[in-house]
């Protein structure tokens, strides 16, 4: 229990998070203990759901206007504040889909141990909601180092398969250079005598040298390789294609989120960003979403489509929180609540989104067993409810009305041309609007390719003829973030007055300053949006009612005149693909191979493939040159064992002559 | 809002058939034929919503949803646009967003139709019609930014509208406006499959773009798509004609009527162009359509230097 | 001055776009002919009618004569003689180029507005000096073949040439010793690269140039 917190009211709440904190554990310590799996699946599937709505009640409550809450256990400190509230939200609502999800995927599997997956997610939730609660340097470390190595055993779970064990090992490899910038960063800024709690950390800001210059670059390096920002992304998509689907839901709908959640923190605890920092973190949002929509529009594989895709929006949300950064470097108030509501709610509908569509994907997957989009299609017919999932994830990923991801790009479209009216060079944030069309534009392609090539046609193998519908179980997690994405589209006030709310404090202005000018376009937005869906409906229904009149006739596709058209004909997700990728050259990464009678192509992950590894191999071709020092032989190595310690006595020796050691 | 905005929104509705049949008319006098009437467009669409229809039995209800959002994704664009050159039935800061993602969800559903067939023609057609849009879109933003900029205001209403807030300044920005005007013409170009990105009247599948991503459609259903077609070249011939009919200060029935006349002479236009050149190859579309995103970014230079 | 030379400046940009644009070596000539007019009217542009000297009108006849003209006669000549009709493969593509195209006329324009030079002079005109040097030198760097980058470099002049133009009354005959180096080095660069080339490898493509070192 909280040895000090406030009284009442907020004393209650953090009770109650920390309640459902400790059902998140029960829940995974019961998965892993209970040996009857009748008694060890429904304990999981309580404990976890309760545990995730107790602890989201506190933070829809500060949200809500409650105030930030705050807890003490010895010297490690907690809290929620609007920004912790925001991204506790993140984490448990689609969370908690991933978890349901995963628990029923995996009780189909009888071969690997499940029991111990399914406690390892619930330990990740737990460990996830702890990071955006900590406010001590030694707790934040600790819960993102959990969060690290349990994705880490999450992702290798099919562990049997090569390209599963290769994919952790880069990932685990990506998430401690990660940390280790982060060790650095919170070494730097509390320097050599500095307390470590995130107050002492915001006290101390101001007087960093060169403005924390050191500490922004380093967050972005640590924080940056969690989210997954172009060039740092390497490791992201075999990570997120090679672990199981409601995994892959949580690492890209919430874990990469992380490092955005770190980038705010940082910026809320520095107080205000230099502008050159704005101007980095929007030049890299607009470079990350062109160029990660570019490769998802080249891949061939469903999940590393969509994991790429979150390169994408964390570009997006980068956008948004440069816009941000920028507006409270020049000292445009409006500007800076609306970029960072805006990254705060494209954070909350990718997560809705992204997962929903890693779920849909691992129905598909479920279904027919490939991960090829050339080897799918038809899936419309044998599982139309999946398809409708996934269709409206689509719809809200690509940021059309009338769903959620319109009403987040919306915002971020308002703080850049806010950026663009105001005056002197931050007029410039005009780039980004051109950056995100493109990105839109290109998204759209993208997402009418999967769609299109996946769900629609044909099946192009025996293996999508087999697909049918996904169990309920399954279906059940993807409708609630389905029902997620259209409530916030229908009724964007519900999401956007918090998120104003919580980009007002980020950029710590007035909660009113933020909503001027854009509370009053949401009923608007909401009527445009339900009067879309009334529409299409009633058109619909008139158009069938015309259509029952008149003579109807079914018969097959018009071939243009050829009479043997079969599936394997149809449009590929590579043809598809690529006039679009003709444009962009070099940049797409897609290498064909031609020879008569064959055409293979090939989509290159250009940073791990064409830098990271042939770096990794340069240095591995030098310390292999240095293997001759390693004999085997005992009596060499305390050769260097007696080298280095003589080494070290000249060395203290000589220092000691100079400078003095102290006895 | 007053009953002109309606008039104007209604004038829309119930004329944008002509604009095609005005290029095709054009086209017609200039290469020396007599050509169909203007309101063959009209035939063309009672002739289509007569019949019956064909569905192919691969098709699934992607592909009979796709001919009504065609129609509703315009007419709500529509609301957005200031129809009788003064103001918008809806308007909000950032409608033009709006605007862009209505058109932009009509050519998604468009798209997935045409791959609902499973036939490789329209597969190609489909293809190419999201490869172009992608390109459109950033001309389409920047134009937005130029008019945001020279009038300070976040609704397409205060854009190119007369009424709200203000009017664009044709003095100085002139040439600004003038390069997002040539711009939209593009994107309008572009939006309604014309020449020189995409030809209307061609006769061979692997050339087209728009018609064979609705190759397989019929009766009502490609009544509603052409229908759609016409409004969405409505919507777009209204935009570069609202940036001079907004300076004009017309009152509001003279502001309507300059707004009619005006998309009918862009429909003029078309035809003029469609007779003047042939369509690009299609790899050649591209630079086509960057050229029109380097045009509206001068707009944005010389807003910003100006 | 006022809206004709900015309208005039903008078409001198709009040309170099067409330039960077275009897949057609005859495109590309027309370009710069349009560019060489439009930089001839410019003088005429910057000075009302009234303040119009034998001076102005020279320079504006002269150039005319000179650049869009003489020269893009000579080049068409050149292309007939060396039989190369076939389109341009640049080392950067097209898209890029424009891309590349806009990203310059920006930075000469933010660089535009901080430039210190003396007298009162639209800031366009520098922006368009600035773009016109940085275009010619992409035409110059990314075009494989020797005619493409003659047309850089006249691009390159143009730019020099605009810039001149601020400063026309301090410096006379700076620009008129401008329009002399482009008849010079026009007229010497095509006949050496055409004739020479030609000659030695039977192409034009000066990527085969590296053919020379033993």
């Amino acid at each position: 229990m909280p040895r000090r917190a406030a009284a009442g009211a907020p004393a209650r709440l953090v009770t109650l998070f920390f309640l459902g904190l400790t059902a998140i554990v029960a829940a995974g310590v019961s998965a892993a203990a209970l040996r009857r799996p009748v008694v060890a699946d429904r304990a999981f599937a309580l404990l976890v759901s309760a545990g995730c709505v107790l602890g989201a009640v506190p933070a829809v409550q500060v949200l809500a206007g409650a105030g930030p809450l705050r807890a003490r256990f010895g010297t490690w400190d907690f809290g929620i504040d609007l920004l912790s509230a925001a991204f506790l939200l993140v984490v448990l609502g689609p969370g908690l889909a991933s978890a349901w999800y995963g628990h029923r995927a995996l009780g189909e599997d009888h071969e690997r141990p499940v029991g111990a997956a399914r406690s390892l997610f619930a330990l990740e939730l737990a460990a996830l909601a702890l990071v955006v609660t900590a406010r001590g340097v030694v707790p934040f470390l600790v819960a993102w180092e959990v969060m690290a190595v349990l994705a880490y055993f999450l992702v290798i779970f099919e562990s049997e398969r090569a390209e599963v064990r290769r994919a952790g090992l880069v990932y685990l490899v990506a998430t401690h250079a990660g940390t280790l910038a982060l060790i650095a960063l919170f070494a730097v800024w509390a320097g050599p005598t500095g307390g470590l709690s995130f107050d002492a950390l915001a006290a101390r800001a101001a007087v960093l040298p060169a403005g924390g210059a050191l500490i922004l670059w380093l967050a972005l390096l640590g924080f940056g390789l969690k989210a997954g920002i172009v060039p740092l992304h390497f490791w992201l998509p075999e990570a997120h294609a090679s672990a199981p689907s409601h995994v892959s839901a949580l690492m890209s709908g919430v874990v990469i989120k992380m490092g955005i959640y770190g980038l705010f923190r940082v910026v809320t605890l520095l107080g205000t960003p230099p502008a050159w920092w704005g101007w980095l973190v929007l030049a890299l949002g607009i470079v990350s979403g062109v160029l990660g929509v570019l490769w998802a529009l080249a891949q061939h594989d469903l999940k590393r489509l969509l994991a790429y895709h979150s390169v994408e929006n964390i570009g997006i949300i980068l956008m948004g929180l440069g816009a941000g950064a920028l507006g409270i470097s020049y000292g445009i108030p409006l500007v800076a609540a609306l970029g960072f509501a805006g990254a705060i709610l494209h954070t909350l509908n990718h997560a809705l989104f992204k997962s929903l569509l890693f779920l849909g994907a691992g129905a598909t997957v479920h279904a027919t067993g490939t991960r090829a989009l050339d080897r799918l299609g038809g899936l419309a017919r044998r599982m139309p409810l999946t398809w409708v999932a996934f269709l409206v994830g689509s719809v809200a990923i690509v940021g059309l009305p009338p769903l959620n991801g319109f009403v987040s790009e919306w915002l971020v479209y308002q703080a850049l041309l806010g950026g663009g009216t105001g005056g002197g060079p931050i007029r410039l944030t005009l780039i980004g609007v051109a950056g995100l069309a493109l990105i839109g534009g290109l998204a759209l392609a993208c997402f009418a390719k999967v769609c299109g090539i996946v769900f629609l046609g044909n099946a192009r193998s025996a293996d999508a003829e087999h697909g049918h519908e996904a169990p309920r179980g399954l279906l059940g997690p993807m409708f609630g973030l389905v029902a997620g994405c259209v409530l916030i589209g229908l009724v964007p006030m519900l999401a956007v007055r918090p998120a104003l709310a919580v980009g007002a404090a980020v950029a710590r202005v007035p909660a009113a300053v933020a909503g001027n000018g854009v509370i009053e376009a949401l009923t608007p937005i909401a009527l445009l949006s339900v009067g879309l869906l009334a529409l299409l409906w009633i058109g619909s229904a008139a158009l069938a009612a015309v259509r029952r009149g008149r003579p109807i006739t079914e018969a097959e596709t018009w071939g243009c005149g050829y009479a043997l058209p079969n599936a394997r004909m149809q449009y590929t997700a590579s043809s598809f693909a690529a006039p679009l990728l003709a444009t962009y050259g070099p940049l797409g990464g897609v290498h064909e191979k031609r020879s008569p009678g064959s055409y293979h192509s090939h989509a290159h992950e250009l940073v791990l493939e064409g830098v990271i590894l042939p770096a990794w191999e340069a240095v591995r071709g030098v310390l292999w040159r240095l293997r001759p020092i390693q004999h085997g032989r005992l009596w060499v190595y305390l050769l260097y064992i007696i080298a280095v310690l003589l080494l070290l006595l000249l060395y203290i020796g000589v220092a000691g002559g100079t400078a003095g050691v102290s006895p | 809002m007053t009953a002109w905005t309606l008039a104007g929104l209604g004038a829309m509705l119930a004329l944008a058939p002509l604009l095609p049949g005005v290029a095709a008319k054009t086209k017609a006098l200039l290469t020396g034929r007599r050509g169909a009437p203007v309101w063959q467009p009209y035939r063309d669409l009672l002739r289509l919503w007569r019949k019956g229809a064909v569905y192919s039995t691969t098709t699934t209800w992607m592909f009979r949803l796709a001919p009504v959002a065609g129609v509703v994704t315009p007419m709500l664009a529509a609301l957005l646009l200031p129809l009788d050159g003064r103001a918008a039935v809806v308007r909000f800061s950032g409608d033009f967003v709006a605007f862009a993602g209505l058109l932009a969800l009509g050519r998604f559903l468009l798209v997935l139709a045409a791959l609902d067939t499973g036939s490789s023609f329209e597969g190609m057609g489909a293809s190419r019609d999201a490869a172009f849009a992608s390109l459109v879109e950033p001309a389409l933003f920047l134009g937005f930014v130029v008019l945001a900029l020279g009038t300070d205001q976040r609704s397409l209403s205060g854009m190119i509208g007369g009424d709200v807030g203000g009017r664009l300044s044709w003095g100085a920005g002139a040439p600004s406006l003038a390069m997002v005007a040539v711009s939209l013409f593009f994107v309008l170009l572009a939006e309604s499959s014309r020449v020189p990105v995409d030809d209307p009247a061609t006769h061979l599948e692997l050339t087209m773009i728009h018609e064979v991503a609705v190759l397989d459609h019929s009766g009502p259903d490609l009544a509603l798509l052409l229908y759609g077609g016409a409004l969405r070249m409505g919507l777009f011939a209204a935009l570069p004609v609202g940036m001079l009919v907004s300076r004009s200060g017309l009152a509001a029935p003279l502001a309507l009527v300059a707004l009619l006349v005006g998309t009918v002479a862009v429909g003029v236009v078309v035809g003029v162009v469609e007779s003047s050149m042939a369509r690009l190859r299609l790899n050649r579309v591209p630079q086509f359509l960057v050229a029109a995103s380097v045009l509206a970014s001068l707009g944005v230079i010389l807003q910003l230097l100006s | 001055m006022g809206h004709l030379a900015d309208l005039l400046l903008l078409l001198v940009l709009l040309s170099g776009f067409l330039i960077l644009g275009t897949t057609r070596l005859t495109t590309c000539i027309r370009g710069v002919a349009l560019q060489g007019g439009l930089l001839g009217l410019l003088p005429l542009a910057l000075q009302p009618l009234p303040q119009w000297s034998a001076h102005t009108l020279g320079l504006a006849a002269g150039t005319i004569l000179v650049k869009a003209i003489v020269l893009p006669w000579f080049l068409t000549w050149a292309i007939r003689e060396a039989a190369v009709r076939r389109e341009v493969e640049p080392r950067v593509g097209y898209i890029a180029s424009m891309a590349l195209g806009i990203v310059a006329v920006a930075a000469a324009s933010a660089v535009a507005t901080r430039l210190p030079v003396p007298g009162e002079h639209p800031i366009l005109l520098l922006a368009t000096s600035l773009s016109c040097v940085i275009m010619g030198l992409l035409v110059l760097a990314t075009r494989a073949k020797a005619l493409i980058q003659v047309v850089g470099y006249l691009m390159l002049e143009n730019g020099i040439y605009v810039f001149g133009l601020t400063s026309v009354d301090r410096v006379p005959f700076l620009v008129e010793i401008g329009v002399l180096l482009d008849i010079f080095v026009g007229v010497f660069i095509m006949g050496i690269v055409v004739f020479h080339i030609n000659r030695e490898f039977d192409s034009l493509d000066s990527a085969r140039l590296t053919e020379l070192k033993d």
